[in-house]
């Protein structure tokens, strides 16, 4: 086990600057998630910390040893890419095998640890088989596999479900946090998928442009937002943004911060009450049933889109005007910068 | 009685001249016609011509075709002595062209697969003789390696090396007709492994490399298994035209010296066009013909076993 620091991290591409300084700190153990949207640099700051792309400056520390400058191998990092990157010409124990004969393991060692990593990944039966007879889930245990045998002190997984159907994405996710608590090891997870981030991460860093937006706990990043991006990228739908004006509306005994511009409010935070003069009245435009729940799309009456998620089965019709209310403490503030402001 | 029935309904109802099975049928053969026909006149009639005559006795200048049936292959086979040696000769070239062209082509894919800056000008370089023809390489490098005055014993000269009369000396004619050949040729395979090289996911690489293995290792462990499929392809294409070369061979040496560098294809272009014996020659088409099938039933039975 290894911690990871990362001070004022910078990657340029030619003139282009991807990641713009980075300052990180993943503690031994700790599961951290890169999220963010498509190009906002979080699979480049992995390859960085992997050394696949070198650093073009600031200071890469793991387990303490500055790594700027040392080969991706002497790291102690195992990576699990996206296309899994399984060699099709080895079978399943060669390929978990592989770094370990090219560091000239002994065959007998090689094979116990081999043997160990296919135990807990239960791929004990499937060894001998090549990657195309393996399923989607299977290849990428065998890519986990092949990371854990090497014994790294910080696992890295580039978007590893992201080729995977939702049921066993759904699936996947829960070995790798079980994997994650048999080993204890640190593990940097990369992914676009904020419900992936939610449910595995420690600590979630929310990257956008190159930049940390924000570093914190799942629970931190959906309660406490630091800005609208983050606001409205974590939490799925995402959280609804109005003028600040119609929080009188939705929580009449809130007190509306001198700063605030905009109010979000989650749809999942929203209550569908009957129209008064003490709430945000509204006019249902449609309904989609999930099972769980009803997404229920509304109207304002400044012709604004406002989504609303209630587990009741019996939603207003289409058509209906409605009133919309909310608890103060689910009320967010946003100044003209989209910074949070309480 | 429905008046609104539209008239058109009772010729629709009507089942049409052609089905729609036909006129498919009928579709896919015109697009296929051209290159059928091609192939009947231009690849199965005269395939069928040459098994013919291979059995016959015909010497182009008397006009009189005789059948003798497996004649022509006994004789050469089993009596004809300068046939084995023209076998030799074609094995020999086939050894020293293929492994030599096959290095060559995978060194300078590995070098030019990645993108820097002049890549495209070297690819052009390399490729620019495989479509240059023949006749205009084999002169050049013919003057090139002419024994006094040549370039190539000139540049030799500056350090010292008094070269050979390379085409006229039997020991080096063989040598430089295969380098030659090798560069004329090696542009195709280098594009054949650059493409296969490409098509190689990085991913694989920065997989070996994070394990720890070195740069050779990568490539020996990872690429070069990666590359069988398209080095079989290469193989069997480039021994298939080492037997059948026939230009470089006409143009630079004539066969010779002392039928040092007479191959099949030469031979069997002697036998019908030198010496008439049009039969004979035929005959030894069919050979060659049975050889390059052999080996083209081999690369599909490997490529088949890869598969499975």
């Amino acid at each position: 086990m290894a911690d990871v620091v990362l001070k004022d991290i910078r990657k340029q591409f030619g003139a282009t600057e991807i990641i713009r300084g980075v300052d990180l700190t993943v503690d031994e153990g700790e599961f951290a998630v890169f999220v963010g949207p498509s190009g906002c640099g979080k699979s480049t700051l992995l390859r960085m910390i992997s050394g696949l792309e070198d650093v073009s400056s600031g200071e890469l520390h793991i387990g303490g040893r500055r790594m700027n400058d040392v080969q991706a191998a002497k790291r102690g990092v195992g990576m699990v890419f996206q296309s899994y990157a399984l060699y099709p010409h080895l079978n399943v124990r060669d390929n978990m095998g592989f770094g370990l004969k090219v560091r000239k393991v002994p065959v007998d060692e090689r094979d116990r640890r081999v043997r160990e990593a296919a135990a807990t990944l239960k791929l004990d039966a499937l060894l001998d088989r090549y990657p195309r007879q393996l399923s989607g889930g299977q290849r990428q245990r065998v890519a986990i596999g092949r990371a854990i045998v090497g014994s790294p002190d910080v696992f890295l997984f580039d978007e590893p479900l992201s080729n995977l159907d939702a049921e066993l994405r759904v699936h996947m996710r829960s070995e790798i946090a079980a994997l994650h608590n048999r080993l204890k090891t640190t593990m940097i997870y990369v992914t676009h998928d904020q419900i992936e981030a939610m449910t595995l991460a420690d600590k979630i860093v929310v990257l956008r442009d190159g930049l940390v937006e924000q570093i914190g706990s799942p629970r931190d990043l959906y309660e406490k937002p630091n800005n609208v991006f983050v606001a409205q990228f974590i939490g799925s739908p995402r959280m609804n943004l109005l003028p600040a004006a119609e929080a009188k509306l939705i929580s009449p005994t809130h007190a509306l911060p001198a700063s605030a511009v905009s109010v979000g409010v989650r749809p999942e935070h929203l209550r569908v009450v009957e129209p008064t003069t003490d709430s945000l009245s509204a006019t249902v435009t449609l309904n989609e049933y999930t099972g769980a729940v009803t997404l229920m799309h509304v109207e304002l009456p400044g012709g604004q889109t406002c989504l609303v998620v209630d587990d009741k089965r019996d939603m207003p019709p289409i058509g209906t005007r409605i009133g919309l209310t909310a608890d103060k403490d689910n009320l967010h503030f946003f100044d003209a910068d989209g910074r949070a402001v309480s | 009685m429905d008046l609104s029935r539209p008239e058109t309904t009772a010729r629709n109802d009507r089942a049409p001249w052609l089905t729609l099975k036909t006129r498919e049928m009928l579709e896919a053969w015109l697009f296929v016609s051209p290159t059928v026909i091609g192939f009947l006149i231009f690849f199965l009639g005269p395939l069928v011509a040459v098994v013919y005559f291979s059995m016959t006795e015909w010497n182009l200048l008397s006009q009189k075709a005789t059948f003798v049936g497996l004649d022509n292959f006994n004789d050469t086979l089993f009596k004809n002595p300068d046939f084995w040696h023209v076998v030799r000769n074609s094995v020999v070239f086939a050894i020293g062209l293929v492994p030599l062209n096959m290095a060559l082509a995978l060194t300078l894919a590995l070098a030019l697969s990645r993108p820097f800056f002049g890549v495209v000008f070297f690819r052009t370089v390399f490729f620019a003789p495989v479509i240059t023809s023949a006749i205009a390489w084999a002169i050049v490098w013919k003057f090139l390696l002419q024994g006094e005055g040549g370039v190539i014993n000139q540049m030799l000269a500056l350090v010292g090396i008094t070269g050979p009369n390379w085409l006229r000396e039997p020991n080096w004619a063989m040598a430089a007709v295969i380098v030659t050949r090798v560069i004329k040729m090696v542009g195709l395979n280098m594009i054949l492994y650059i493409a296969a090289l490409q098509a190689v996911p990085r991913d694989y690489e920065e997989a070996a490399r994070l394990e720890g293995a070195s740069r050779w290792q990568v490539f020996t462990m990872v690429i070069w298994p990666l590359l069988a499929p398209t080095t079989l392809v290469i193989l069997v294409i480039t021994t298939i035209g080492s037997f059948k070369v026939f230009d470089h061979i006409y143009q630079m040496t004539g066969g010779g010296p002392e039928n040092g560098t007479l191959v099949l294809a030469f031979y069997i272009y002697q036998q019908g066009f030198k010496f008439f014996n049009v039969g004979y020659a035929a005959a030894l088409a069919m050979i060659m013909f049975v050889i390059v099938m052999a080996l083209t039933l081999i690369q599909v039975w490997i490529r088949r076993r890869g598969t499975q």
